[in-house]
């Protein structure tokens, strides 16, 4: 019967399946298929030009200091006060682009959680690098 | 049987064999990109999916290894024909849903070729398989 | 033989008395700040239990919302102290961890982690924080939650300011859980109000956004999800 072959065969592929499983199974999200990267490269945001809002996650002194221009302050320190503000001016059709001061610092990323959870934007990115990689480019630009 | 027109079959067999196992290695070194491609189809749910991305590459590589080595050919053949027909079919039933699908056949590799181009090279394989498989069928009922 | 034996007992003998360590008392702290604080501080006391001094190198933390320092530099054998790890609260909510790095010049013990855990209160919680009206989409009322924190019992919650564009109703739907319903007067043109939630008698207030917002439908791709 050579059904039996074909049985066989199946069979046969769940044992490097399995094992393969094994190999990855701290790597793969099981249950749910893991949502897209949060994450955006400097280049890919500054592409996205008008089309994108800046946002500053940085303390208010960093802030003041300087900033990518056109960006808004919205920090934990004082975030029930300026998210209001952030909201009165935050447009649906743009992306949202998160940074504080370096690849390593956690504030962008907290800042664009409470964003998707608590007032549920969609389109809210992590800027990779932070503000030390956006420096980079630019002095890289003005360099030339 | 003309013994060069077997070895035209042979030949024929091989190849398609060769082309499976290059197909299920390259998915079988990236599962969670396979894992992707499968969701894309929105056929299946995540959960199915993940753990068929994990099953089928190897279920391809030892099939194509039945079709090559010609050991349990006739299960091998017609657990590849069986697994083409099916993905031609949720292809075009993709297609028809207005799904942007990137095939995932030949791994992100293929990721440039045309749909068009894909589906046609489907069709030419889909096609070789059965004349294979209804020879095979043949030769086993005069055997 | 008996040189090699000597001098590995010497070695030994040797090692241990220059030891030196700090010992600490916790490198783990858990804080429970209460809701008007707007820092809480964790001391991490520490000893050198150890024969010889320990210099304490550098004292730094993961964000900038934490300010660490150290009472000593050279910390004699002995001798106690502490690292005091101030944790600027500012609107952070839930629980938040903070850890502080240590370094010293001693090599067993060159860096060392501590973790400060705050739990942080929270009296009200408004979801979502935004509701709008895009230009044409009628204007029916959005409900907002309003919950209280677990270990705050709130009556009643109060809308401010009355707003001529959005109409507010507030009631009650459980202890401690409220609904908010705004609704635009229409969605013709843009309109935005910004109005604060306060319980109780309390000043501390949590705001809701409220816009319509005449903005271009979205282009519809072809792409299905």
């Amino acid at each position: 019967m050579k059904l039996k072959q074909a049985l066989l065969l199946v069979l046969l592929a769940f044992v490097p399946a399995i094992g393969q499983a094994i190999y990855f199974h701290d790597k793969v999200s099981w249950q749910t298929p893991v949502a897209a990267s949060e994450m955006v490269t400097v280049t890919q945001a500054r592409a996205w030009g008008d089309n994108a809002t800046w946002i500053d996650a940085r303390p208010d002194a960093e802030f003041a200091q300087d900033h990518v221009p056109g960006a808004i302050l919205l920090n934990e320190d004082r975030w029930n006060e300026l998210l209001p503000q952030f909201l009165v001016v935050w447009s649906p059709e743009k992306k949202i682009v998160v940074y504080c001061s370096t690849q390593g610092c956690n504030a962008s990323r907290e800042i664009a959680h409470r964003l998707r959870t608590e007032a549920q934007l969609q389109n809210v990115f992590v800027l990779e690098g932070g503000w030390e990689e956006w420096v980079k480019r630019r002095d890289e630009e003005n360099a030339q | 049987m003309d013994s060069r027109s077997n070895i035209v079959w042979r030949i024929l067999a091989l190849m398609i064999g060769a082309l499976f196992i290059y197909a299920g290695a390259i998915k079988a070194l990236d599962p969670i990109g396979f894992a992707n491609d499968i969701d894309n189809f929105k056929i299946l749910p995540w959960f199915v999916g993940v753990r068929l991305a994990f099953y089928l590459p190897w279920l391809e590589i030892l099939c194509g290894l039945a079709l090559v080595t010609r050991r349990f050919y006739f299960g091998g053949l017609s657990i590849l024909t069986t697994l083409t027909l099916i993905f031609v079919v949720v292809t075009i039933v993709a297609k028809a849903r207005g799904l942007d699908i990137t095939c995932g056949c030949f791994g992100h590799a293929s990721k440039n070729l045309s749909f068009t181009w894909h589906l046609v090279l489907d069709f030419i394989l889909l096609a070789a398989l059965l004349v294979l498989w209804r020879r095979e069928v043949l030769r086993i009922r005069a055997a | 033989m008996k040189t090699q034996v000597l001098a590995f007992t010497l070695s030994i003998l040797l090692c241990a008395s220059a030891r030196s360590e700090l010992k600490w008392e916790q490198t783990q702290l858990e804080l429970h700040p209460a809701v008007g604080d707007k820092v809480a501080v964790g001391h991490f006391k520490y000893k050198n239990t150890g024969t010889a001094p320990v210099k304490i190198k550098s004292v730094h933390s993961s964000c900038g919302c934490t300010t660490a320092q150290t009472q000593k530099d050279q910390v004699a054998p002995g001798e106690s102290g502490e690292i005091t790890a101030t944790f600027n609260i500012g609107d952070r909510t839930g629980t938040q961890v903070k850890s502080v790095t240590v370094e010293t010049d001693n090599p067993a013990q060159a860096s060392t982690v501590l973790v400060l855990k705050a739990v942080i209160p929270q009296m009200l919680e408004v979801q979502p924080a935004l509701v709008y009206w895009q230009g044409g989409e009628a204007p029916k009322s959005k409900t907002v939650s309003v919950t209280a924190g677990k270990d705050f019992p709130v009556k009643q919650i109060k809308v401010t300011p009355v707003s001529t564009d959005f109409q507010v109703k507030v009631s009650k739907v459980g202890d401690g859980e409220f609904k908010v319903e705004v609704q635009p007067r229409d969605t013709a043109h843009q309109m935005v109000a910004t109005f604060a939630i306060q319980p109780d008698d309390s000043p501390k207030a949590v705001y809701l956004s409220a816009r319509v917002i005449n903005s271009p439908p979205p282009t519809t791709t072809a792409v299905k999800p």
